[in-house]
């Protein structure tokens, strides 16, 4: 009876077709876009969707380089003036070519429009003027040599269609030059996309292209799974061995721009996670929890492979990444006698607070990073709270003695100036630096580093920083990057970036 | 009629007003939303500006009155998320959360009421521990599991139904049987219990007495009779449901109204937190005048009150 009532059902579906038509590539991302205006949200999956319809005016490719997007070359003429050559016979989806103007226009607007989320990595601009058809001129109010990779935030609209028709209604059928041109969607849901024939950087492989928003994960590698989708992008790490263990589908990992660290308060001689004078005051200290955190059997065991060690608070894809600076090796050994050295044969005991709801298993990577702390003495509480608690209550505030945080920038000069130095209210320096971790050598190196504009020199520079902070002060102990994993069904050929952007342009049929 | 609908009806926006006075106050107090909205790299000056451009720096009252200002316009804001009006948002994702409700609703009353009048009919027998059994699995299991192993059963497993997303009716089956268990089994319950007490009653033995069969005592009398409170009991079901499946959205990514709020709920995002909660409170209000009018057609007693 039962398998004759299976067999109905086999039947019945075959008919309506479960599986997705097979020539329409859909991704399953966790969020979806949350508008399609490109400047209101600086968030990655928002500007993943986006960045389909809209070309960027400059771009990081996969290794963190800034290369060309609608500029095609740049130079800088004086210290606050920028000249960016601008891409010819492009033209806008609604057949419309696009401009110097409409360029300009999309600068000024990301820059100067209050509701723009970019005003962020865009806050030494002055001025964007289309000198002529190829050229645009761009003014700061300071030296920046990182212009260029500012426009990373800046997608190109048509200035005429959205003075025409009204910013919430270009925001509803959005015009622009990408790879893809918008069909349907609805917020936070899915996006339908139809292949730009007509596209500059050639017609993409893919003619039909779906975005979806999955946000559980057990269903999104389900959906996978069961071939309802192509691609599953942001897989927990509970859910990686299920791929693993699938021949319909592979991972593929990049160590992401995230990084999970330690920060000690290396500050204060009374300090609240504590009822001791603060041993964390002395190096040797610092230097022996490095030790005694076996980062490897964290990344096997909780992240299921889904994480890279850190070697350093940059990621590899970060600008001033330093290749050849290596994490302090796991030894236990080192870690007790340095501990002894410090004058604490017996250890002590110290709080740990983590918040518990906002990264990939923190509570798992507090209690793990406890019990191995204790196995050299150091008595750790671990405090793990929800978000709503950790943020306001422990860590913003500097009611903590060592708190496990989460930290990603594309933008070195900025993890300089908010986590490595001094607090400066007034100036706005340090301004997530939990405990007012201060070395006022440091602060000279940044404030010279984040003028050179030779971008050799610039990221020797910002490593040079991370280096001698982490080498000499380890007010801060990286403890992994979390990896950006994207599940891809077989038979398709696409490979994870570090920044955690995923494009239909980047997958192609595997042969 | 006409005045008891004009009457309940003023009751209604009464009720909607106070839910929208209750929830702007407490949203006021849980934060401020530029913070939540503005990205670590941007400078205290661009957040500040951010705010005004919101409208967050006026005094509360002053963010009160025109919030009710709008609102007797029709007009509930615009989402500092999304960017766009803040009820034309919820609106677009209501019909979702009806279409999953209301198929969940139909499965709980198709399937839990005749299981409830079966297992009240069978009491004590092998049957009708079964049922009570189940209903107690349906009651106590959570969603989110209940989803999941469907999922993996019916999805990844057997390759029979999809596992997320809306699309054609197919796609309706997993989410709806899931979000329906619990009301499934609550219905079966309360339809046997009640079932039982009508059974024992006077006007029931009388009837037996007089010589009816035993059916038409059962479906004519006492039937009757049991599922008058019942009325109440999937009215204020349709409610509970309406809120309580977010869970369910969230598993199947099912575009409903709910999973819009709870991600909003996170942003302090409060336009659409308060356009749902309005969206809500009629709804409410409308499911009890419903509820009270039908109740006029299957109970006499209220109809000539």
């Amino acid at each position: 009876m039962f398998r004759r009532f299976a067999g109905l059902l086999v039947a019945a579906t075959l008919t309506l077709g479960l599986v997705h038509a097979q020539d329409e590539l859909v991704i399953a991302f966790q969020g979806g876009a949350a508008t399609l205006d490109p400047m209101m949200r600086n968030e990655t999956t928002t500007i993943s969707w986006q960045r389909h319809i809209f070309d960027n005016v400059t771009a990081f490719d996969r290794d963190g380089n800034v290369v060309p997007g609608i500029a095609t070359s740049w130079e800088n003429v004086d210290p606050t003036t920028w000249h960016f050559e601008i891409r010819q016979g492009v033209t806008f989806h609604d057949g419309t070519p696009m401009t110097a103007e409409d360029v300009a226009f999309s600068i000024d607007r990301a820059a100067t429009h209050p509701m723009s989320e970019m005003r962020g990595g865009l806050s030494t601009y002055e001025a964007a003027t289309a000198l002529d058809v190829d050229t645009v001129e761009v003014t700061t109010t300071a030296p920046d040599p990182l212009m260029p990779a500012n426009l990373d935030y800046v997608r190109v609209v048509p200035q005429a269609l959205i003075e025409e028709v009204g910013e919430e209604a270009f925001a509803e059928n959005p015009v622009g030059t990408g790879p893809y041109v918008f069909q349907d969607w609805l917020a936070e849901d899915y996006l339908e996309l139809d292949a730009n024939p007509d596209y500059w950087g050639g017609t993409p492989a893919y003619e039909d292209v779906r975005l979806t928003a999955i946000p559980n994960g057990a269903t999104r590698v389900a959906a996978l799974l069961s071939g309802e989708v192509d691609m599953a992008v942001t897989v927990l790490p509970q859910d990686v061995p299920r791929v693993e263990a699938s021949s319909d589908a592979y991972v593929s990992q990049e160590p992401g721009l995230r990084v999970i660290y330690l920060a000690l308060d290396d500050v204060r001689e009374d300090t609240p996670g504590m009822s001791e004078p603060n041993p964390f005051l002395d190096v040797r200290v610092r230097q022996a929890v490095f030790h005694a955190i076996d980062m490897d059997t964290i990344a096997d065991r909780i992240m299921s492979g889904a994480s890279t060690p850190a070697s350093q608070f940059l990621a590899p894809f970060n600008e001033g990444y330093v290749e050849d600076l290596e994490r302090p090796a796991y030894d236990p050994e080192r870690a007790r006698d340095l501990l002894a050295e410090a004058g604490y044969e017996d250890g002590f005991t110290v709080r740990l607070d983590a918040p518990n709801d906002r990264y990939l298993n923190d509570a798992l990577i507090a209690q793990a990073v406890g019990g191995q702390l204790g196995e050299v003495g150091i008595d750790v509480e671990v405090n793990a709270v929800p978000r709503a608690v950790f943020f306001p209550e422990h860590f913003n505030n500097g009611n903590s003695t060592m708190a496990i945080s989460g930290w990603a920038s594309n933008n070195t000069g900025a993890t300089l100036n908010g986590i490595f130095h001094c607090w400066d209210e007034e100036a706005g320096l340090g301004r997530f630096n939990p405990f007012w971790y201060c070395n006022e050598e440091i602060d000279a190196m940044i404030a010279d580093a984040i003028t050179i504009f030779d971008a050799e020199e610039r990221a020797a520079a910002f490593g040079a920083i991370i280096e001698k902070s982490q080498t000499e002060d380890v007010a801060y102990v990286p403890l992994h990057y979390q990896n950006q994993v994207v599940a891809v069904a077989e038979g398709l050929a696409f490979q994870a970036r570090g920044d955690g952007y995923v494009f239909a342009t980047d997958v192609t049929p595997a042969d | 009629m006409t005045t008891f609908l004009l009457r309940r009806t003023a009751q209604a926006l009464f009720t909607v007003w106070v839910v929208a006075t209750l929830v702007f106050a407490l949203l006021h107090v849980a934060g401020d939303p530029a913070q939540i909205l503005a990205p670590p790299d941007m400078n205290q000056i661009q957040v500040a500006e951010l705010r005004e451009a919101l409208g967050l720096d006026e005094p509360i009252w002053v963010q009160y009155g025109v919030f009710l200002g709008n609102l007797l316009q029709g007009d509930l804001g615009i989402s500092y998320y999304n960017g766009r009006p803040a009820l034309e948002l919820v609106l677009e994702r209501l019909p979702a959360t009806f279409e999953l409700v209301l198929s969940a609703l139909a499965i709980a009353l198709v399937v839990g009421v005749p299981l409830g009048i079966l297992a009240a009919l069978s009491a004590g027998s092998r049957l009708d521990r079964a049922l009570r059994f189940i209903s107690v699995i349906g009651i106590s299991a959570p969603t989110f599991w209940i989803g999941i192993m469907l999922i993996l059963v019916f999805s990844v497993e057997w390759g029979l139904l999809p596992s997320s997303g809306r699309g054609g009716p197919i796609n309706l089956v997993l989410p709806a049987v899931t979000l329906s268990l619990f009301s499934l089994a609550f219905f079966l319950r309360i339809v046997r219990s009640s079932f039982l007490e009508v059974l024992t009653q006077d006007f029931v033995r009388t009837a037996r007495a007089k010589g009816l069969p035993r059916g038409v005592v059962n479906v004519k009398h006492a039937l009757r009779n049991a599922l008058i409170p019942f009325v109440t009991i999937a009215g204020l079901q349709f409610g509970q449901l309406l809120t309580s499946s977010v869970v369910t959205e969230t598993i199947f990514a099912w575009p409903g109204m709910n999973r819009l709020v709870l991600q909003a709920m996170y942003r302090l995002d409060y336009p659409i937190i308060l356009a749902f909660a309005i969206v809500v409170a009629v709804t409410f209000a409308t499911i009890n005048l419903v509820v009270d009018v039908v109740y006029g057609f299957v109970d006499p007693r209220v109809r000539h009150a």
